[in-house]
Parts: structure tokens; sequence; C-alpha cells
């Protein structure tokens, strides 16, 4: 395994795929009624659950207490996927445990006491369940969860309730964007129980043509069924984004994508606006087989976020910034 | 047929509105429908379709404001609000009301997917006691709600019934 975003992956439409599973402990009330008290007792009982079990696998796992983390690594953990927009709001009292690579992150107390989180480059959706299942498993051996037959894993959100699972794949959709496909694509798979979302999920708009699709629904549904339906649904968009590809003038295309190459290549002040729909075109230019150069357009955006360029290189202004950003982009690419 | 607003898309939204005594019928494609407000439910948060849909129940369950989560202390109007449930006790407390929306969220009120099979759990079917209803079944009645009171009734028959058998 690796950080979803350095590997380079085969399958271009789909960038990501990620598993999360929600889960709270019995006999504790939930993160938003919760003392202080409670939340470091909360921190400190997860931490042991993990330390404690002793398996190999709990060995690739370290603790790391939120408060510690510099606030513009905190921010640029959610431009890597790490943590959640919502987690990063407070990092008071809150904790995470995390996998060398990045893939395994276990949140604790954010809307759930727990939330496990695998993230896997491109569709591999099974594989990411099966780790963060085994994670599970680890962690209920030692925890007491609140679970009720009826109504599965209690969560905070009854939106989360039963398999506390939320499994999303992240496509790249530059040609169903374009042609204004992307709101009744929402609305077919709203209708069975799908949601299509912006990079950062709930509320975010995608500037690179980077969409999540996920499941909405958590009880009544097993989680190999809410899985194996997103799939067949990545693989309807999969088809419907390739053939609008295949209609696409060719000149036109290397003309779009070899334009945002040179700019990307060769400008000297960079918006992460204008860096985020540069490194769609070129993405779609590289998956098309036009462009033929080695890079790794996700790369390159995750690392040209703003929280990203200042975790690496301390406070910056947004124009200092912009300066950077194309500076490093420049370094990369030539 | 296109859109009769941008005259670009496919129309896929028929609109009939009735303003006045006055109908009008417009055609829209999708993204003029969503910008005039037609838009799919799943747009505006599911945080937000509950806490309107927990709004609505509020009038219908008025008699259960009262009721607070003997663990959380949170009541039903706390968890209407804020679309949040307290802790888990609560999903016992507020079963009544909840039942109703996770199936017009989920589809379904039973859990279909992994059950943990290790000692430490605590598996606490959320069924109410003879007891609870009862107490229930009396005040409904001294309420005269007699609808309601009811269905209590013959639940607590099942449940007798259930248990004699």
């Amino acid at each position: 395994m690796g950080r979803w975003y350095k590997e380079n992956s085969n399958n271009s439409i789909v960038v990501s795929s990620r598993i999360r599973l929600a889960r709270n402990l019995s006999g504790m009330p939930f993160p938003s009624r919760m003392n202080d008290e409670q939340r470091e007792k909360l921190k400190q009982t997860v931490k042991s659950a993990i330390e404690e079990s002793n398996t190999p696998f709990a060995k690739l796992l370290k603790y790391i207490d939120m408060s510690s983390v510099p606030e513009n690594e905190v921010m640029a953990m959610v431009e890597r996927h790490v943590i959640s927009p919502e987690f990063a709001k407070s990092v008071k009292n809150r904790a995470i445990i995390l996998s060398d690579d990045e893939s395994i992150s276990i949140m604790i107390g954010e809307e759930d006491h727990i939330r496990i989180q695998v993230i896997l480059q491109g569709l591999q959706l099974e594989k990411a369940y099966d780790i963060a299942e085994r994670i599970d498993s680890l962690l209920y051996e030692r925890l007491h969860f609140a679970f009720d037959s009826q109504l599965g894993f209690l969560t905070e959100c009854p939106t989360n309730l039963g398999t506390g699972l939320r499994a999303s794949v992240m496509l790249h959709l530059p040609v169903c964007e374009a042609q204004g496909e992307i709101q009744s694509l929402s609305e077919t798979v709203g209708k069975i129980g799908f949601t299509v979302r912006g990079m950062y999920g709930e509320g975010s708009k995608s500037e690179a043509s980077l969409y999540q699709v996920s499941n909405q629904i958590t009880l009544g549904l097993s989680e190999n069924n809410a899985i194996r339906n997103l799939e067949i649904i990545t693989n309807q968009i999969i088809e419907k984004e390739m053939k609008l590809r295949e209609e696409l003038d060719t000149l036109k295309l290397e003309d779009l994508s070899y334009r945002a190459l040179g700019t990307l290549k060769y400008a000297r002040i960079m918006s992460s606006k204008e860096m985020m729909n540069l490194i769609s075109k070129i993405k779609l230019g590289l998956d098309m087989g036009i462009i033929k150069e080695e890079i790794n357009p996700i790369e390159l955006l995750v690392e040209s976020g703003p929280f990203m360029l200042m975790s690496k290189k301390g406070e910056m202004t947004a124009k200092e910034r912009d300066i950077e950003r194309a500076t490093e982009l420049r370094k990369k690419m030539t | 047929m296109k859109c009769e607003k941008c005259g670009k898309n496919t129309a896929t939204t028929h609109i009939k509105s009735i303003v006045n005594g006055v109908a009008k019928e417009i055609n829209l494609c999708s993204l003029c429908a969503a910008n005039e407000g037609y838009g799919n439910i799943s747009n505006v948060g599911l945080a937000g379709m509950l806490a309107s849909m927990f709004g609505e129940s509020l009038q219908s369950v008025n008699e259960n404001i009262g009721v607070k989560c003997s663990v959380c202390g949170a009541t039903f109007s706390n968890v209407a609000k804020t679309g949040k449930v307290g802790c888990a006790e609560c999903y016992n407390t507020f079963k009544n009301e909840l039942l109703p929306y996770l199936k017009r969220v989920h589809g379904s009120t039973v859990h279909a997917g992994k059950v943990p099979n290790s000692a430490p759990l605590i598996v606490k079917p959320i069924q109410k006691t003879v007891d609870d209803l009862r107490t229930q079944l009396n005040r409904l009645i001294s309420e005269e709600k007699y609808e309601q009171a009811a269905v209590i009734r013959d639940e607590i028959k099942r449940m007798e019934e259930n248990s004699n058998g």
C-alpha cells in the first residue's frame, strides 16, 4: 500500500476508494454531548485498545493527539483526505490513529466516537473494506460498542445507523461535467440511495472535475451489498464518461490538454483554482494517451494545495502561495 | 424537447404550478430546475432533510417532548433540532418517534449487516417492555388519545400472547 495520491493509477477515472466505519462505545454519550473529561477518557480508551492488541497490524499504527499538530498541518491532512473537514474544525480533545502510509486513519471524537477510514488508490473498495473490517474486529475485541440487534451499530446521526458504513469512490469526470451530465447523474444515483458530491464531501464544490459517489443507505443493506452496488454504479459512470470521451474532437482535445500542460509548466503565478482546472485537463490528456510524459496529476494536485504548501514552507499570504505553487510545479514538471 | 429557460439542454423536468388561480406549465433541464428550486431532495444535505422531517414530526408527537433520555438527558426536541441523537440509549427512549424516519431515510428499520460476535458486547434489543407500554397506555387514556391508546393496547396483547405461547 502507499499514499493514495502518490501511486499513479491505471484505472484513470477512479482516483481513489474509501471506506469509513462509524462506531461508538456504549455507556458514553455521543461526542456532541460529551464533556472534556469524557473526551479525554475516550481518547485513552481507544489508544490502549489498539496498543494492547499487540497484533502486527496494530504496530503499523501511530497515535497522534490532534492538539499537538500545527494548524497548517491539520488542514494539510484534510487536503490529503486523512481527516474530514468536520474533524479539522475543532482539534481540541480529538486524536487520530494513523498508519505510516496514511491509508488507515482512525478518527477519535468526530461525529462518532470512532471513525475507521481506509483510503486506497484506484478502484479497490473490497480491499479497503477488508482492512477496515479487520481494524473494526480488532477494536471490538477490547471495546464495548453500542450495538442493537434491530438497529445495528448505533451512531450519533441516524443516517449512519446500521452498518455505519460509508463507501465512496472519487471519480474524475471532466467530460460528463462539461456536458452538463452531473446533475442528472446525481438524480439517477439519488433514486437508488447513492449520492454525488464534490471532492471534499458534503457541500464542497469540485474544481478539478473530481466527484465522490457514496452510499446513503446504511440500514437494511449489508456491507457487501452496499459495496457491490457502488461498484456497479461506478462502472456505469465510467462507461458513460468513456463514451462521451470517444465523441470528442481529437485535435481540440490535444489543444486543450497541451495548453494546460504548457501553462502549468511555465506559469509564474498560479491560483489553487487555476491549478485544479489545468490538472484536470492534463489528466484527461494523459488518460486519453495524448500526453505521454511521466506525470502523476493527482499527486501534483494534492501537493499544490494551499495548506500542503504552507505545512511544508511555513505561513504565506495567498499571493505568496500562488507564486510558490507555480515555482514548485515548474520544478516538478521540467 | 429543449429546456425552455436555457434553450440548450434537454428538458427533463415538467413543472406545473397554479398561482392565484392561473395555471402555468414549463419544461426545464435538470440544471435550470435545480436553480429554480425544484432540485433533487438529496442535494439539500441529509442532515437538513432529517432536521426538517423531525421538525414536522414534533407537532404530531408533542406529547413526548417532555420525555428525557435517562442516560444523556436529551429530549426529542434536541434530537429533532440537531438531527443527532445524544447517546445509544436515545434510540431506545425515542424509538417510536425515530422508526418512521429511519424507514423514510433508509427504506428499512432492520439491520442487515455485520453482527459483532465477541463477548464484551452489550446486545440489547430495542423493545419496550410491557410495563413501559402500560405506563404509556395509561397516559394516553388520561389524555383521551384513544386511537393511539388502541395501538399500544394491541401491542401489549400481542407481546403477552407471544410470551405465554
